[in-house]
């Protein structure tokens, strides 16, 4: 038997990819009115921290965190409905235009406040490998270093025993089997585990916790400003953000010209798409 | 570990978000308010992802039943199409159509005029109901209310005789798995209360089923604004003799729904039902409402036509009520159930409020729901119309011999006489019989001597089913592609989603497969399963002894259990899938 684990997931509500509100003319994102849903690489992580608490030893216990605005509350209660045990959100205006940097740096403050509250450091931390909405893959390793965890990314697959972490890791052109001492933080791949459906007694928690007092509530959601993790407000936001987007464009059209054919046989859906593609026919004919 | 956990318990447990246990909800949480003191629990388990997620209907519904179980849903927002301005029953041949006039169908087809009716995509709806719920409840404090969509009852949990919970989630731990209630409500359209009407042998006549297939288009910018028009009709496509009808409703933003009910009862071993709505959309008049138009959701759901006949001797056993198309509410001849349904629901929350106060869950206490449910004004029309079934039942050549005959003089001259008067001619004494004894029973005679037996769908398949009559189901070639989807296609309009690999439907034995496979093909017809399917789920494999099998693409399902009404060996039973994986018809 494995001895008891504490366990982190770090997660982040991004603009729901399945909806059309929000999406301006110009292809930019209005977030405020953007429908919102839990960053689909994180749906991994949050799979592979139920699987390690059931790795651990009886009293291992699960903490979702997460850094946003006040609906990504949201999340956090997804993550109690799957069996999370508590969960916290840092939240303040001072954070806005965070880069990588900058919210590795808040996380952590997050992380050490966490560390000290629940009486010891983590064991494991996942992360998802990226967001939807970055894409930069960074925040998960910025965190291991400044923590210094043993960092193992893209990881697909994992088990634990001895205190030490069995990861097979995708790399380019083949896989990687590492073991790795706890504390480690992993970053997920999305050929891991599908994150599975809630439980019943989850989903009957999370609408009891919901109807609690506010501070029955925070014993499960607790909300903390950067004063209360003891971040310095000079190396959050855009103070603490060197990265500098000097401009953004357009490369060319991207997706300008791009047709769905869908819905009909696969007969008919060739001739249409031939139908309409000259360079197609070209194509072809070569 | 589990045994520190307290058990899963609600003192109220509604098996289906649907539109009567929405309302039983929505009802006690007005009794409850008035009596904070009260407290109690209910908890709304619902097999779809979302609310209104597998809920298919037509629907136009009288907006009184709204106004009594909902005052304020003008208010609330509750979501209408439209309001019915003029309604046609109209007979279809395979070229023209002709609607009955006006003053004819208010004489002989009262029950299909439909002016001043709202119209209604009833998944929306009961999606607006689900969150009118959730708002109400956060003001009566003294309930508390727990939803549950993504989370099907499974099985019936007894303890002893009486319903004690449902079996829901699937850890293997009992604790973590059942549901456990003072009374359960099923307004599942019979998915689990099959099992209760059996155990308790609440059976009278077996439910007559029939399958409702549905489309939803989006209209061409320059097409004919349809919005509150409704039509009914009767004929083409369904012409080999089977009950059935079409039904095509204008909606607001140049949009309509049309569908086809077809009655499960039939000989026809080979339905085809998603077919028969393509032939449907092929008759000329359709074609030209469907120009430039885009198909936006597809779906199919089953309805009970057994009407009075068929319902269960009791609506009610010990710990539990059975609502809605579960107890077989439909009055088919009017094509309307949600008034009934929502009804059932308003009645059932005074009689659950009653028990919950003297904690008394006995069928003698819940009794009162059937007696007041009976005498509901609701209910006239349904004991009134209770012999429209049987007419169809007992004099088959209505449908199958004379009929056709009618629409083609509708096709030659564009009005239905000659072919009257030539089904007379052909055959007086027969016709004129028929026709007697079946205006008796459709104009609701008293009294009606002989029985007319009911049997279940699957019992009336007909391997030798006459080949002829099939072929009346197809119409011609002349009609746009784009109007025109096959059932792999349509699929993609119902928008099944299945996380793992599905499961949901058993197959008992495959050897009976195999048996009736051999039966089917001997005749150069396919297996009832396949050719009935509303969706592309069943099919025959080649085994490796290079022998045909069935075999089922589950992730296509659309949850409505027509295979297993009429597969004619009873060989397969659908159960809900888990995690709320199954179609998504909101829209529809
Ligand atoms: C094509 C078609 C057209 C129709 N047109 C009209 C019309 O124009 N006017 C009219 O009045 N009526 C019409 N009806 C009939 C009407 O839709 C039904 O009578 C009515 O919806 C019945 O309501 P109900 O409360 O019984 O629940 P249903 O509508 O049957 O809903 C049942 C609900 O229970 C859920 N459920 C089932 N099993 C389980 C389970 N085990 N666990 C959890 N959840 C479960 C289902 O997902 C669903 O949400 C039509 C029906 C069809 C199919
Ligand atoms: S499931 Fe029923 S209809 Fe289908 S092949 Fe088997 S026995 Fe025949
Ligand atoms: S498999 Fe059965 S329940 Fe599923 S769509 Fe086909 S007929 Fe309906």
């Amino acid at each position: 038997m494995n001895k008891d684990l504490d366990i982190y997931v770090l997660i982040k509500q991004v603009p729901d990819t399945r909806s059309k509100a929000g999406v301006n003319p110009d292809g930019t994102i209005d977030r405020a009115k953007a429908g919102k849903m839990l960053n689909p690489f994180d749906a991994f992580a949050l799979q592979a921290g139920l699987n390690a608490k059931k790795m651990g030893g009886p009293n291992s216990r699960l903490f979702a965190v997460t850094m946003g605005p006040p609906p990504a509350i949201d999340i956090l209660y997804q993550t109690l409905e799957h069996g999370a045990d508590a969960t916290c959100i840092l939240s303040d205006r001072r954070l806005a235009a965070s880069d990588t940097l900058a919210t590795a740096y808040a996380l952590c403050r997050t992380l050490e406040y966490l560390f000290k509250k629940n009486g010891r450091k983590a064991d494991l931390i996942f992360c998802g490998l990226q967001t939807t909405d970055g894409d930069t893959a960074q925040v998960g390793p910025e965190i291991s270093e400044r923590l210094d965890f043993t960092q193992v990314t893209y990881c697909e697959d994992f088990s634990i025993s001895d205190n030490l972490l069995h990861a097979k890791k995708i790399i380019e052109g083949g896989t990687q089997l590492v073991s790795a001492e706890l504390p480690a933080l992993v970053t997920i791949a999305n050929s891991y585990t599908k994150l599975k459906f809630k439980s019943l007694r989850g989903a009957q928690f999370v609408q009891d916790v919901k109807r609690a007092s506010k501070e029955e509530q925070a014993k499960y959601v607790e909300i903390i400003d950067l004063d209360k993790c003891e971040a310095d407000e000079m190396r959050c936001g855009l103070n603490g953000s060197p990265t500098i987007v000097s401009k953004t464009w357009k490369i060319g059209v991207v997706g300008g010209n791009c047709k769905m054919h869908q819905g009909k046989a696969a007969s008919e859906l060739v001739s249409e798409v031939f139908k309409d593609a000259v360079m197609l026919k070209e194509f072809v004919k070569i | 570990m589990s045994n520190t956990k307290p058990r899963i318990e609600y003192d109220l447990v509604l098996v289906g978000a649907s539109p009567s246990n929405l309302t039983l909800a929505h009802t006690i949480l007005g009794l409850a308010e008035k009596n904070p003191e009260f407290k109690f629990s209910i908890a709304i388990l619902e097999k779809a992802h979302d609310f209104g997620g597998h809920i298919v209907s037509g629907a136009v519904v009288h907006p009184s039943i709204f106004t009594k179980a909902f005052p304020d849903h003008i208010k609330d927002g509750m979501p209408i199409e439209a309001i019915c301005k003029k309604s046609y029953v109209s007979l279809m041949a395979y070229h023209e159509k002709w609607d009955i006039p006006s003053i004819l169908t208010r004489a002989a087809a009262a029950d299909f005029v439909k002016e001043g009716y709202y119209i209604l995509t009833l998944s929306n709806v009961v999606a607006w109901m689900a969150e009118n719920l959730k708002a109400k409840a956060a003001q009566v404090s003294n309930v508390k209310l727990d939803l549950f969509p993504g989370f099907p009852a499974m099985e019936i949990i007894y303890e002893g005789d009486k319903v004690a919970g449902l079996r829901v989630d699937r850890t293997g731990n009992d604790e973590d798995d059942i549901v456990y209630s003072k009374l359960t409500c099923f307004g599942d359209k019979g998915f689990l209360s099959k099992d209760l009407i059996k155990k308790y042998d609440l059976e009278t006549n077996p439910q007559i089923w029939s399958v409702g297939v549905k489309e939803t288009w989006q209209l061409a910018e320059d097409s004919e604004n349809i919005e509150g028009k409704v039509w009914h009709t009767l004929g083409y496509p369904t012409l080999d003799g089977t009950l059935g009808g079409g039904f095509i409703y204008g909606l607001k933003n140049r949009r309509v729904t049309i569908g086809l009910v077809i009655s499960l009862d039939s000989s026809n071993p080979n339905i085809h039902p998603q077919k028969q709505l393509q032939e449907y959309k092929k008759h000329p008049w359709l074609q030209k409402m469907l120009k430039g138009a885009e198909l936006m959701h597809y779906g199919a759901a089953v309805l009970p036509e057994g009407g009075y006949a068929s319902l269960p001797k009791k609506f009610q056993v010990d710990g539990a009520l059975i609502l809605g198309d579960a107890l077989g509410l439909l009055d088919v001849k009017a094509l309307a159930g949600v008034d009934k349904a929502i009804e059932s629901g308003y009645i059932a929350a005074k009689v659950a409020y009653e028990a919950l106060k003297a904690n008394d869950f006995s069928e003698a206490k819940l009794s009162k729901y059937q007696s007041s449910l009976m005498a509901s004004p609701y209910m006239d029309k349904f004991k009134e119309n209770r012999y429209f079934r049987k007419a169809f039942i007992e004099n088959p050549e209505l449908l199958r011999d004379y009929l056709p005959e009618v629409l083609s003089s509708i096709d030659q001259t564009k009005a239905p006489v000659l072919g009257g008067l030539k089904v007379g001619v052909q055959n007086p004494f027969k016709a004129t019989k028929a026709f007697l004894r079946s205006a008796s029973l459709l104009n609701n005679a008293k009294e009606i001597k002989e029985e007319v037996v009911y049997k279940p769908g699957y019992q009336h398949i007909d391997p030798n089913f006459n080949k002829v009559l099939m072929d009346r189901c197809h119409g011609g070639d002349d009609f746009a592609k784009t109007t025109v989807y096959s059932r792999e296609d349509a699929v993609f309009y119902a928008n099944t989603r299945y996380d793992e690999h599905p499961s949901h439907i058993d197959e008992f034995n495959s050897d009976t497969c195999l048996t009736c496979i051999k039966t089917y093909e001997a005749k150069s017809l396919d297996v009832p399963c396949v050719s009935d399917c509303t969706a592309e789920v069943h099919r025959l494999d080649i085994s490796s002894g290079n022998i045909k099998v069935h075999a089922m693409s589950l992730e296509n399902c659309v949850q409505c259990r027509t295979c297993e009404l009429i597969c004619p060996e009873q060989n397969l039973r659908v159960n809900p899938a888990y995690a709320g994986a199954g179609p998504d018809f909101k829209g529809l």
